[in-house]
């Protein structure tokens, strides 16, 4: 058992090694989570993510730029990398998983990378196709992964358009797989137009949604099992 | 209302980046402005332009004469120098719908690669780099004597995103800003080379794109710090006239920019160009209509709307946020024209 003035101590030096972007910090202090035997699930989400919502506010400010970003990513990421094997059940009160891509014809790939985090830190399986993505590679890996939620990211109006295609092909092979669209020319307006299940105007609000809808997606699945069996 | 002309497109143009008066600012760009109107008359497909110098200097020309769109300007995708560097580029010719070319393998893949990268001894002449020049010399003896020839160039720092992956320079210009400094100074050589070429050709103005240089992207600082000096270097080295543009936020990069020695600075939409005049007093400013939004979404009179907004804000030319996208209503453009014309006349 860990002290709770060690617990505070070890949380506040995860924290700020995410906002100051210091890898071996990060790697550092999740060892010694590890080695004290502390709960896994408190040292990430107290922790480490608790840092990356601190770093969100601070890109929002204005006062960290996509370079700061990133890096605090990879320092969550290295601690994630140690602390993960000891998590007993890493979720927010779901499990996902998601295919994430930029459309084919389109390389921005900044704002995908941005939201893609979010959902690994989140504790989502994520496959991500990359940018430029062919769209009917988006149908094929929902339907080798069986994921439960399809991201498409687009930054031009001429490439945001592949997203239509990919929307009905997927509904019409799978029903059920929930998708989620965005990047700036985007608006939830064309979401609803084309038949996506979502639309969010940045990483935080893309995860927030996908949370929603993957709960509501398992809640149906059940349902219908309840169904089926009773 | 038609123009009593007092000066061509061509001299209007000119003397403004000369700092001479001139009766109205000009409409123009020194981004693409390929319409599909145009490609329509000659039945071409947008992938095929960018291979072929006859077809990209007529896809260029047909906006002037189609609108009255007062420049021509070569190419329409941004991979020629990348290309010339040695990555490998698609240009999704096997599709129908507009896709812009895109940089499909890159030279650097790793940080060890930034030290061995290096300029090609027959730069000049590898890619496309010989194509857009024969595309401008085309295009000069079609069209310019009537309007400016224009072309432009990557700053170093996009440019060092189209040959490595942009997630690793960015980090690097944080952790090692020397060696990414020392990247951006073969670079922005790179681009000097390929500006020269651009120059004999016959290209009356070139334009700097540094739009991974935004302030959505980089904060200011480091512009200042890591890019600026090398973006200074060139507009040095560069005869023709020069305009820097970054895309995206850039309020509090604007009095940076002017300082690199552009001849002008461009900016789009997120722009706030009243504010940016104040900064920046006299030195000349490009901008900032959304060309998309606005100019292709848009009707008549927002567009209209949009270009009294511009020249009320002080703009010196009438010029688009970006590249101006194809599926653009050629009525729009002329809207356009004829608000630049008329408006306090
Ligand atoms: C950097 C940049 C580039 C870089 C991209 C490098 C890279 N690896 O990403 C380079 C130089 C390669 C480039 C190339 C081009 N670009 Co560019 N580029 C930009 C720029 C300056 C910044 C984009 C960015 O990264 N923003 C920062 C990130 C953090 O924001 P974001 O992407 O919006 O992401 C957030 C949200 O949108 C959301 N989100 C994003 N994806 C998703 C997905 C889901 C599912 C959800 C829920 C949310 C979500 O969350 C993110 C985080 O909060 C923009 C202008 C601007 N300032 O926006 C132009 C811009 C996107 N480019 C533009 C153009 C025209 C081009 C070119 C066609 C130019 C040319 N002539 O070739 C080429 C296209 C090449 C191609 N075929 O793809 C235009 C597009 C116009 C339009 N309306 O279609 C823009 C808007 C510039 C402008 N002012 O007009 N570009």
């Amino acid at each position: 058992m860990v002290t709770e003035e060690k617990r505070q101590e070890l949380l506040n030096r995860l924290k700020n090694s995410v906002i100051q972007y210091d890898e071996d910090g990060a790697k550092e202090a999740s060892n010694e989570v590890v080695a004290l035997g502390m709960d896994a699930n408190d040292a990430i989400f107290n922790g480490l993510v608790s840092g990356m919502e601190e770093v969100g506010r601070l890109f929002e400010a204005q006062e960290y730029f996509v370079p700061e970003l990133l890096m605090s990513a990879d320092a969550l990421y290295a601690g994630l990398d140690i602390l993960k094997p000891h998590v007993k059940q890493l979720d927010l009160g779901v499990k996902g998983s998601v295919v994430i891509g930029t459309v084919e014809g389109d390389v921005h790939d900044i704002g995908k990378n941005i939201v893609k985090m979010m959902f690994d830190v989140a504790g989502f399986t994520v496959y991500d196709l990359g940018r430029d993505v062919p769209l009917d590679k988006f149908v094929e890996e929902q339907l080798r992964t069986d994921s439960d939620l399809v991201c498409l990211s687009a930054m031009m109006t001429t490439t945001m358009v592949g997203m239509k295609k990919v929307i009905s092909d997927l509904k019409a092979k799978n029903p059920n797989v929930r998708i989620m669209i965005g990047g700036a020319p985007v608006s939830s307006d064309i979401a609803g137009k084309w038949g996506a299940d979502g639309y969010a105007k940045d990483a935080n609000n893309a995860l927030k949604d996908a949370i929603n809808m993957v709960s509501s997606l398992k809640k149906m699945k059940e349902e219908a099992e309840a169904k089926k069996r009773g | 209302m038609a123009e009593t002309r007092t000066m061509t497109p061509r001299e209007r143009v000119l003397k403004m980046f000369s700092g001479a008066e001139v009766d109205r600012p000009p409409c123009f760009s020194g981004m693409g402005n390929v319409t599909t109107a145009g490609l329509k008359n000659f039945g071409y497909k947008f992938a095929a332009l960018h291979s072929n110098a006859r077809m990209m200097a007529d896809a260029a020309a047909a906006t002037y004469k189609l609108t009255g769109f007062e420049c021509g300007v070569v190419p329409f995708d941004l991979c020629v120098e990348a290309e010339a560097l040695g990555c490998e580029i698609n240009v999704y010719a096997h599709l129908e719908d507009i896709l812009y070319p895109t940089i499909r393998k890159k030279i650097i893949h790793n940080e060890a690669g930034m030290e061995t990268v290096s300029i090609p001894a027959d730069f000049a002449g590898r890619g496309r780099i010989p194509l857009v020049k024969e595309a401008i010399r085309l295009l000069k003896a079609g069209i310019g004597g009537e309007v400016a020839i224009g072309s432009y160039v990557l700053g170093p720092f996009t440019l060092a995103g189209q040959i490595m992956e942009l997630n690793d320079l960015l980090k690097l210009s944080f952790k090692k800003p020397e060696k990414v400094g020392r990247l951006l100074e073969m670079l922005a050589e790179a681009i000097s080379l390929y500006i020269r070429e651009l120059e004999d050709a016959g290209a009356d103005y070139i334009t700097v794109r540094e739009m991974g240089a935004t302030s959505d992207v980089l904060s200011p600082r480091v512009f200042k710090n890591l890019i600026l000096p090398h973006l200074k270097k060139i507009f040095s080295r560069t005869r023709a006239h020069t305009v820097l543009h970054i895309c995206g936020k850039t309020n509090d990069i604007a009095v940076s920019m002017t300082e690199s020695g552009a001849g002008a600075i461009s900016v789009d939409q997120k722009n706030d160009v009243a504010e940016t005049r104040k900064k920046i007093g006299s030195a000349l400013l490009f901008g900032n209509y959304d060309p998309y939004n606005v100019l292709v979404a848009g009707t008549e009179e927002a567009v209209r709307q949009a270009v009294r907004k511009c020249m009320d804000d002080g703009v010196d030319a009438v010029w688009p946020g970006c590249d101006i996208w194809p599926t653009v209503p050629v009525e729009n453009i002329k809207a356009m024209m004829d608000e630049v014309i008329n408006y306090r006349r």
